[in-house]
């Protein structure tokens, strides 16, 4: 295990830096959000957590997949190679580490292998960051994540004061950990230290929602009217899904300019009146709370059927910053009265 | 930037300015060939996301040409126009764009000279001003950097 | 200036009011949130319903935008505070609503704040009016006194500016938009359906959050609210990435109002400065 002060920080990332592209928290007007560190000094530790989720580190928001020049008997096209170089994702806390997880299952396990979202979330070292406050909009206790939880990351983080320990969970992580400049050595006082505070975690409480049977209760009340009064107030702008570490929907469009162009994907949102409609004019969710439900059902209940788990990780972004203050946990919680 | 030849795209009402242009061909009257010239039924019928849309497509300049005020040939197009084409400049302005790149001028069917002159003098402050890289989209210098 | 509780107890009887007496079938104000920091938009639709009404100092978000979701013809009441109450005047202007499908509750609004931060709304930023400027029923007493600030001091700044520096202060600000689109949907005065960036024919810009992409769209946006938009600021409260777009659209209102001479949405009876010409319009503006 190792350590450092907090003012060594941009030295940290520093040293990060030798091994890969670094990506960690910057601030940006009243927010934080996920950046490729160019200057070191940029990169901060004081944040609750970022606008933004860090998905778009593996699944950014436009990715280029090929390039085109049309001529007279078609086009010459090439497809963008794959290879993203190592990187490192720092200060990443539990829930989004977990979604992580979450979208590995859609993307590489579910039998259709995403190739884009393999690259870099194998070329990517993930450095979490415990909590050591809580947000009333967070609600990732409901999935068995808890504030200082190490799950999933190959480094976790743990602020003690003017400290931050570092330790290593998996064996990419400590080799990392093992060949970075500039760290101490942590002593048994800090080991301890340490796992006090992971034990610690579950005792900073989150909102918490009994999952037992929603999926299938939302399955039952798809054609309830308690979707129109639960909608009432959303306006179908995408923040929820731009900001959720766990929304996955991309759409493939072509942009020419000229003779030349791309074919790239980019993040849809099932909130969207454009979102699956179709080329010959059909839209299978012409209504808003048509695309409400959708989006919750999406990830309460289809996911569960088909992955056996919520695809919802409890961060508190959707409700954080919907402009009109939609809560998911609120109407999931209503859902299962109806 | 002595080599620098503007693209300026000129949109032309079908009335007044269009046949403006014509008058000023078979004329001979001489003006630069910088303006590509769209011709318009009526300067109201313009969309000021052409004139952003040309810009970043590669525009240098955009000069809108329609009747004098009074002089529409659907009566009260152009009086329309003035005041989405007014708003079109502030909001270029605003934007940081160089105001002096959009310029609106009413020139009738019968001024093929003032046509000219305008053509001319526009071309000549589009040149001074050099090319336009503020709008310019990403892929169209990108495209441009590969043709030279 | 009246009381925030004693606003909630008046909206809900005015709601309860008008739903028992058929006038209207929805009554667009603010329910319960998950707390009292979160208030959401609530539609009222039976007299029960409108004991859940609420009204305390979060509730910001401009109602109006709801009305143009309701089929037309639909009797709606909905409850302003200032700018809102422009909204609604601009709607009708468009003829989007008609006067009498709707009933304007007037909310005298003072010491709202913000629901990001809890602190009071920043007076500079808003469009300075306190009292609705249309109404049926005004729930509270008028604010009295002018506004301290004017509603476009804040864009001195950017005036004072050379072009350049505002090219680089937008061109900052504008690759920083993740495309959500949570401007034009919380704006009441952008309802088109499809919204020109939608369309694929032709395709006014890229779908994707490229800056030549956002450059199109939010220029285009701007141009469309010129001369509307009423600076109600929801577009700048409901953006997540703090994009100041209230800053592009107070220029345009400015600009508006000084060379059309007349504000967006102060008087139903008014044309939009857009829509409308004097043939004694200035040539000036042109140069």
């Amino acid at each position: 295990m190792k350590k450092f002060a907090i003012e060594y920080l941009s030295g940290v990332i520093a040293s990060l830096q030798q091994k890969g592209k670094v990506f960690a928290p910057v601030k940006e007007k009243d927010g934080f959000y996920f950046r490729e560190i160019a200057d070191p000094g940029d990169a901060t530790l004081d944040f609750y957590n970022t606008v933004m989720s860090p998905k778009h580190l593996f699944f950014p928001q436009t990715e280029d997949m090929i390039k085109y020049r049309i001529n007279k008997e078609g086009a010459d096209s090439a497809p963008v190679p794959i290879n993203s170089g190592p990187q490192i994702l720092f200060g990443v806390r539990p829930p989004d580490v977990r979604s992580f997880e979450l979208m590995d299952l859609l993307f590489e396990e579910g039998g259709i292998i995403d190739p884009y979202w393999v690259d870099k979330r194998k070329n990517t070292i993930v450095i979490g960051y415990a909590f050591d406050s809580v947000d009333p909009l967070d609600f990732y206790n409901t999935f068995d994540i808890h504030a200082a939880d190490p799950r999933g990351s190959d480094i976790f983080l743990v602020r003690k004061d003017r400290t931050v320990l570092a330790r290593a969970f998996t064996g990419k992580g400590e080799a990392l950990l093992d060949g970075l400049a500039g760290l101490e050595n942590a002593s048994a006082a800090d080991e301890k230290a340490f796992e006090d505070a992971v034990k610690k975690g579950p005792g900073l409480k989150t909102r918490k929602l009994d999952l037992n049977g929603v999926a299938k209760k939302l399955e039952a009340i798809f054609d309830a009217p308690y979707w129109q009064k639960a909608s009432m107030a959303c306006l179908n702008c995408g923040v929820c899904t731009f900001v959720c570490p766990t929304c996955s929907c991309f759409d493939i469009c072509d942009e020419t300019l000229f003779r030349d162009g791309r074919r790239c994907r980019t993040w849809d949102s099932c909130m969207f009146t454009n979102f699956t409609l179709e080329a010959s004019g059909h839209n299978p969710r012409t209504r808003a709370f048509q695309r409400f439900r959708q989006r919750i059902n999406h990830k309460f209940s289809y996911y569960v059927s088909k992955f056996g788990v919520t695809s919802c990780v409890g961060c508190g972004r959707c409700s954080r910053y919907c402009p009109v203050n939609i809560d998911i946990f609120s109407v999931v919680e209503k859902a299962k009265e109806v | 930037m002595t080599d620098f030849e503007p693209r300026i795209l000129g949109i032309a009402c079908n009335w007044c300015t269009y046949t403006g242009a014509d008058l000023a061909g078979t004329t001979r009257l001489k003006y630069p060939q910088n303006v590509r010239v769209v011709r318009v039924m009526c300067s109201s019928r313009i969309n000021p996301s052409f004139i952003i849309r040309a810009f970043q497509l590669g525009a240098d300049g955009v000069l809108v040409g329609g009747c004098h005020p009074g002089d529409c040939h659907y009566g009260t197009g152009n009086l329309y126009a003035r005041r989405r084409l007014a708003a079109t400049k502030k909001l270029l302005e605003f934007a940081g764009m160089e105001p002096e790149r959009f310029r609106v001028e009413w020139i009738s069917a019968s001024e093929g000279k003032k046509f000219a002159e305008v053509v001319e003098e526009f071309t000549g402050q589009i040149k001074a001003l050099g090319p336009q890289t503020k709008f310019r989209m990403e892929r169209i210098k990108t495209a441009e950097a590969a043709a030279k | 200036m009246t009381d925030m509780k004693e606003i909630e107890k008046r909206l809900r009887e005015e709601a309860k009011k008008l739903l028992e007496s058929g006038r209207v079938s929805v009554v667009l104000a603010y329910g319960k949130g998950c707390d009292e920091r979160h208030p959401m938009p609530f539609a009222a639709m039976k007299p029960e319903e409108a004991d859940e009404i609420v009204f305390n100092e979060y509730c910001t978000p401009n109602l109006a935008r709801y009305l143009t979701k309701y089929p037309a013809g639909t009797k709606m009441a909905v409850a302003v505070k200032g700018c809102d109450s422009r909204a609604v005047v601009v709607l009708l202007q468009e003829g989007k609503v008609n006067r009498e499908d709707i009933v304007i509750l007037g909310i005298p609004a003072a010491g709202m704040k913000e629901q990001k931060t809890g602190k009071d709304v920043d007076a500079s930023l808003t469009c300075g009016l306190a009292n609705p400027v249309l109404y049926d029923v005004l729930l509270g007493q008028e604010i009295k006194g002018a506004a301290a600030e004017s509603p476009y001091g804040i864009i001195s700044k950017l005036d004072a500016m050379s072009g350049d520096e505002r090219w680089e202060f937008w061109k900052k600000e504008l690759a920083r938009c993740i495309r959500c689109y949570a401007c034009r949907k919380a704006c009441p005065m952008c309802y088109c359906d499809p919204c020109f960036i939608d369309q694929t024919k032709p395709q006014w810009g890229d779908k994707t959050p490229t800056f030549d992409g956002n450059l199109m769209y939010h220029l285009t946006r701007f141009y469309h609210l010129a001369g509307r938009c009423v600076d109600c600021g929801e577009c700048t409260r409901a953006c997540p990435v703090d994009i100041p777009l209230n800053l592009f659209h107070k220029y345009m209102a400015r600009e508006c109002e000084e060379m059309f001479g007349q504000k967006a949405g102060m008087d139903p009876s008014q044309k939009p400065a857009m829509v409308d010409f004097k043939v004694e319009d200035s040539d000036t503006w042109l140069e």
